[in-house]
């Protein structure tokens, strides 16, 4: 029983059951949250997965994918609550 | 070294379990938004580091120390950009409609 291969199954479970959370919330911002919780896993599944694998250039991919869902939810949460305009 | 690894993998499991049960059953936002980041940056931070016990060489802990790093500064700083957005545009603290906890 290999440990790594069931985190990932748990983690990609948990990303299905994040994207239902995200289709059926009631306001904007529950969907932001699980679209930062959605990155996060991404992240999560790919350092998994490069350590699984054994391939260095991997966690490299893992770093910049989570700084560009930084970067998304920092933006759209401040996009909205300014209304659109600028400030 | 491996035994060690599974113990952290098993408890980064407990946590993203109660993280997820967590926020399909709160009805409050801001409960929802402060259960989930802390569990799931608690799952994550547990995942990288049981992934230090399965790595011998130097350069896969460069990374992940730039991973645990990146992640220890970034999901704080996430959650209070999304509850300072959904304050100051209309949900209040304590709604006596939605609340039912």
């Amino acid at each position: 029983m290999n440990f790594l291969l069931v985190t990932l199954i748990i983690i990609v479970v948990a990303m299905i059951l994040s994207f239902i959370r995200l289709m059926i919330g009631p306001t904007i911002w529950d969907r932001i949250l699980m679209l930062n919780l959605i990155s996060i896993k991404v992240v999560l599944f790919v350092a998994v997965y490069a350590i699984h694998q054994e391939n260095l250039l991997l966690l490299d991919i893992a770093l910049s994918y989570g700084i560009i869902g930084f970067l998304t939810m920092t933006l759209l949460s401040k996009f909205i609550m300014t209304g659109g305009r600028e400030k | 070294m491996s035994i060690v690894m599974n113990v952290i993998l098993v408890l980064s499991w407990v946590f993203i379990v109660f993280g997820m049960i967590a926020v399909f059953r709160l009805k409050n936002i801001y409960s929802r938004i402060l259960s989930s980041t802390t569990i799931d940056t608690v799952g994550s931070l547990l995942i990288i580091i049981s992934l230090f016990f399965a790595v011998d060489s130097f350069r896969f802990v460069v990374r992940l120390v730039m991973l645990i790093a990146f992640l220890l500064i970034t999901n704080p700083i996430s959650s209070h950009v999304n509850i300072r957005s959904a304050y100051l545009t209309g949900i209040p603290l304590n709604d006596p409609v939605n609340n039912h906890d």
